[in-house]
């Protein structure tokens, strides 16, 4: 009543009064809307939880149903680019693996081959091929390298004897080879394989002399304001994390990029203070030094890309958002065209995705034709991951006529 | 309002109760866990390098705790993994920070490795970023009209050079760059390192699907 | 709003009114607040129908927008069935990529299908094999006949991948399981696309001869500035450390010969602006495209197979009103005289394979 007074007679005797202070309505209409709006959040999000909670539950379904057996998946990740997925190799390039006379020997060998590599000339199912296999000894773990074997020879080997190889086998074939380096050709192999037909000889070994004595000085000592090379990208070359893997990059790039950060078109502080104080032919001794140097792979998959993705974006591009396969380019396995294709395989996953990001930011642009520039472009964060992790999984360049040099590095040390 | 007796009790229940579950189990769960394959305790060097660490303050500016991929990009930052409890295991007191004014360094010895870059960037790291903010420190470097039998010369450039002699590093300056040098967490994650990934994804290769079924 | 004459102080009732109208004000903010709370709760949930938020216009501008997409879309490589069907697609799709070594016999260059045909013949303006599927057989003024894709096949095999050079010196025969495989291919990626219709993407698109028509200097600059950093300066492309060309050579005995579509310059101008430099198609203006197709096209190539007498009298027949530099004189020789093939490849080649 109190209040429809002061409605209706304003002008009277006003006086304060307290009553019941209730919550507003208001404020109950928003708690109700926001309830409402809340639990039907939480129904709609529970809806899409289980939705995807059964979408992976098929996905993994699917998985499992289309993949036979980890050899299909390790020879499609790790041989496929170069023998090709139905082994018939590459004519006058890669030896086919069907019908080879070396697979035929079992899979002892064939584990062998995967870790030694084949470095020079052999003879297989009657053509010559120039061998350039790499070593899988720092890509693969004992048991892929027995999975493998036993998958080549099953498929491929035309024999009945045992094709099966286990990853001891693997693991005491590892310790017995040791240090050794890759096959030096057919003419190595048919030491131990009797059955294999004539082979082409061996060409005689040159001792490489790894670098000449000023570019060993500036790797391992460095002079006045130049940093010894050694001090960060290893010993060997093979750099870590954020700092490149040099060695077995195209000599030419090497330079190429020492000048690009003297000239700025590539920025990184460290390097541009380095280059300051050094000159040309000091570049190209640099350049020569690394591009000899053979080393095991120390870069692995750090970023949690997918790599499945990764694999995908190297080995056929995505081209719906207009992006060709790396190997496009970058050659088979990601082993590199010189001089303007710098290999990728084997090069640390970190260093990989900075760089990609380095192009798009900025900090990079001395690529050819902004190739790059608009790939990494196109590339979401995640599709950088993934292929910065898939390239590093990858086995390092073959050993090529230098592979003496890592030998003679070592004992340097 | 005068039961003051069973309030305290409650009160100082609750606190009991939550510095079990938050600090006590936690410590005996860590506590518990060997140290992982790849990491070694600090040398007598490098714990000198620590003290000098911890009494300049770097913590300040430097975290010592690489975050996974779903929080942020330090992977692409060359900031190295996720650290996990295990990385810290000689690590008394830990300096894991919360500022990030410079980069994060539980992985600067993987990044930087180099004994002669840190030498020159603690002296003046101008030298090398001219936009960089961090204080120089010079004071832990010697100025000699010529280097003696085992001084470390300090690689710089000309405008920071001084105009005759050399500069070279005292021990402390050695130290700090033997303890900067040694982090390095970049060993695999060892198996139950102890980090909670949340939603997130877990830092190394997801399981395939046939793994998990196996 | 009382609006009473009064002549007693008119604080109170301002007071009192204006409490009111605030009242009402929060009472209506309240109630607004709320009803975007309710309305967004109810679109998040879409049980609103779409036309009451205006959503009906964003679909027709998604509509508007699928047409560029609108390009027919071939199945997945991991779509392929199994079976003997599978096999044999799976067989047309190694031939089609790794042309040398699964048609080793046939092949007399360097190249493979997936050269031109781009993402093994997937992508569209790079002459999509899905495409090609739909349109065959048909009639072709190349031969006068009416063409089955095996027969446009074999052209393949002759021209652009250079038969006469292949151990056999020639394209498969008819008939040839080669054939059966690739054709297998072609049908299955154009799964679903409508028969005997010019699908979008079909060919290499067609880039209309500029003013200016073509200029070989201008387009050896274009060569220079777009394309030698892949296929080198020599155009002999690259190969990789084993020895297999990871960019395609354009002229010269490992590349396609004189009878080849991509030695006529429109065609080979329409294939350079939409796919060259690769991912970067249509960065070149027209002109540069027809100057840089002119310039390769400009190079001696394996000779023209047709070619019985003379190159004039086969130019007239075969070459006369294209677009081609064929039997005419650059640089003060006459192209078409054809390079010989290359040491390693003769030693192949069926004349000299007496033992």
């Amino acid at each position: 009543m109190a209040r429809k007074s002061k409605h209706s007679r304003p002008d009277e005797a006003f006086e304060p009064y307290e009553e019941h202070a209730g919550v507003p309505m208001p404020v109950n209409w928003v708690a109700i809307a926001l309830t409402i709006w809340g639990t039907a959040m939480l129904y709609d999000t529970g809806e899409s939880v289980q939705e995807s909670l059964q979408d992976r539950a098929e996905d993994s379904d699917v998985v499992a149903q289309s993949v036979p057996d980890e050899g299909t998946l390790l020879f499609g990740a790790n041989c496929a680019t170069c023998h090709q997925p139905d082994g018939r190799g590459l004519r006058d390039a890669v030896p086919p693996l069907a019908g080879s006379e070396i697979v035929a020997a079992g899979p002892d060998i064939v584990s062998r081959i995967l870790l030694r590599g084949i470095d020079g000339p052999l003879t297989v199912v009657g053509q010559d091929f120039d061998g350039h296999m790499p070593s899988f000894d720092s890509a693969l773990n004992d048991a892929e390298i027995a999975e493998l074997a036993s998958y080549v020879t099953t498929r491929w080997a035309d024999t009945t004897e045992a094709t099966a190889q286990t990853s001891e086998e693997v693991a005491s074939l590892r310790a017995e080879i040791g240090d050794r380096g890759s096959f030096g050709g057919g003419a190595e192999l048919a030491m131990m394989i009797s059955s294999l037909p004539d082979q082409p000889p061996m060409p005689a070994r040159s001792h490489v002399q790894a670098g000449d004595q000023a570019a060993r000085d500036l790797v391992f000592a460095g002079r006045d304001q130049v940093w010894s090379c050694a001090s960060c990208h290893g010993d060997l070359g093979q750099g870590d994390e954020s700092t490149p893997r040099l060695a077995g990059l195209p000599g030419a790039y090497i330079v190429k990029q020492l000048q690009n950060f003297r000239e700025g078109t590539r920025e990184n502080e460290s390097m541009q203070l380095v280059v300051q104080g050094l000159s040309d032919p000091e570049m190209t001794a640099l350049g020569a030094y690394y591009t000899d140097l053979r080393v095991p792979s120390t870069a692995r998959p750090v970023l949690s890309g997918d790599l499945k993705r990764g694999e995908q974006l190297a080995l056929q591009g995505d081209w719906s958002i207009g992006v060709p396969a790396c190997f496009t380019c970058h050659g088979p396995s990601g082993f590199g065209v010189a001089p303007n294709f710098p290999g990728l395989s084997a090069q640390h996953a970190p260093y990989l995705a900075a760089q990609l990001a380095n192009w798009v930011g900025g900090q990079r642009h001395n690529d050819a034709l902004g190739l790059m520039a608009q790939i990494s472009e196109a590339l979401s964060t995640q599709d950088r991951r993934a292929v910065a992790d898939y390239l590093a999984s990858l086995p390092p360049v073959p050993a090529g006529g230098a592979s003496m040099a890592r030998m003679e590095t070592q004992d340097d040390q | 309002m005068n039961r003051y007796l069973p309030l305290s009790i409650l009160a100082l229940a609750i606190l009991a109760f939550a510095t079990l579950m938050l600090v006590i189990a936690p410590g005996m769960q860590i506590n518990s866990r060997p140290a992982p394959e790849g990491l070694t305790p600090y040398s007598e060097a490098e714990q000198r390098g620590r003290e000098t660490y911890v009494s300049l303050g770097c913590l300040y500016c430097h975290s010592q705790q690489p975050r996974s991929g779903d929080q942020a990009p330090d992977g692409e930052r060359g900031w190295g993994r996720a650290s996990v409890a295990a990385d810290y295991t000689y690590d008394q007191p830990h300096q894991l920070g919360t500022m990030r004014t410079g980069p994060d360094l539980l992985n600067v010895g993987a990044r930087l490795p180099s004994e002669g870059w840190h030498l020159t960037h603690l002296y003046q790291p101008r030298a090398i970023f001219d936009w960089s903010i961090m204080p120089a420190y010079p004071y832990l470097f010697d100025e000699k009209p010529q280097a003696g039998p085992g001084d470390v010369v300090v690689a710089l450039p000309a405008e920071y050079a001084p105009q005759d002699g050399v500069v070279v590093a005292t021990q402390q300056a050695l130290d700090l760059t033997a303890y900067l040098q040694s982090l390095d967490r970049t060993y695999e994650v060892p198996a139950d390192g102890l980090r909670d990934h949340g939603y997130g994804t877990p830092d190394g290769p997801e399981p395939t699907p046939s793994e998990e079924e196996r | 709003m009382t609006n009473e004459p009064d002549d007693r102080p008119n604080v109170g009732t301002k007071d009192a009114t204006s409490g009111g109208l605030a009242r009402k004000a929060i009472f209506a903010a309240g109630g607004g607040l709320a009803l975007v709370a309710l309305a967004t709760a109810a679109v998040q949930l879409e049980i609103v129908p779409r036309w009451l938020i205006g959503a009906g216009s964003e679909i027709d501008e998604s509509a508007a927008a699928i047409e560029p997409s609108d390009l027919f879309t071939p199945p997945l490589p991991d779509m392929i069935p199994d079976g003997p069907f599978g096999e044999a697609v799976r067989r047309g799709e190694a031939i089609f990529t790794n042309t040398a070594t699964n048609a080793s016999d046939h092949v007399g260059n360097g190249l493979s299908c997936s050269n031109c045909h781009l993402d093994a013949g997937r992508h569209p303006k790079s002459a999509p094999m899905w495409a090609a599927w739909v349109t065959y057989p048909k009639y072709r003024s190349k031969n006068d006949q009416i063409n089955t894709m095996e027969d446009r096949v074999r052209g393949c095999f002759t021209y652009s991948m250079n038969a006469q050079y292949s151990p056999t010196g020639k394209p498969p025969p008819v008939g040839d399981d080669i054939y059966r495989d690739l054709q297998s291919y072609f049908f299955w990626m154009a799964t679903n696309a409508p028969t005997n219709v010019a699908l979008e993407g079909i060919g290499f698109g067609k880039v209309e001869k500029p003013e200016m028509g073509y200029d070989l200097a201008r387009g050896a600059d274009v060569y220079q500035a777009k394309c030698s950093v892949c296929h080198g300066d020599d155009g002999q492309g690259q190969r990789d450390l084993n020895g297999d060309y990871t960019f395609p050579p354009l002229w010269g005995s490992d590349s396609f010969n004189w009878g080849a579509g991509m030695g006529r310059i429109n065609t080979a101008a329409a294939f350079i602006k939409n796919n060259m430099p690769l991912s970067q198609p249509g960065s070149l203006t027209d002109q540069e495209a027809w100057d840089v197709a002119a310039f390769v096209d400009s190079h001696e190539r394996p000779k023209d197979p047709r070619q019985s007498g003379t190159i004039e009298e086969n130019r007239l027949a075969n070459h006369d009103g294209d677009e081609t530099l064929y039997g005419q004189v650059v640089n003060g020789a006459v192209l078409g005289q054809g390079t010989g093939p290359s040491a390693a490849r003769a030693a192949t080649m069926p004349k000299t394979q007496g033992n």
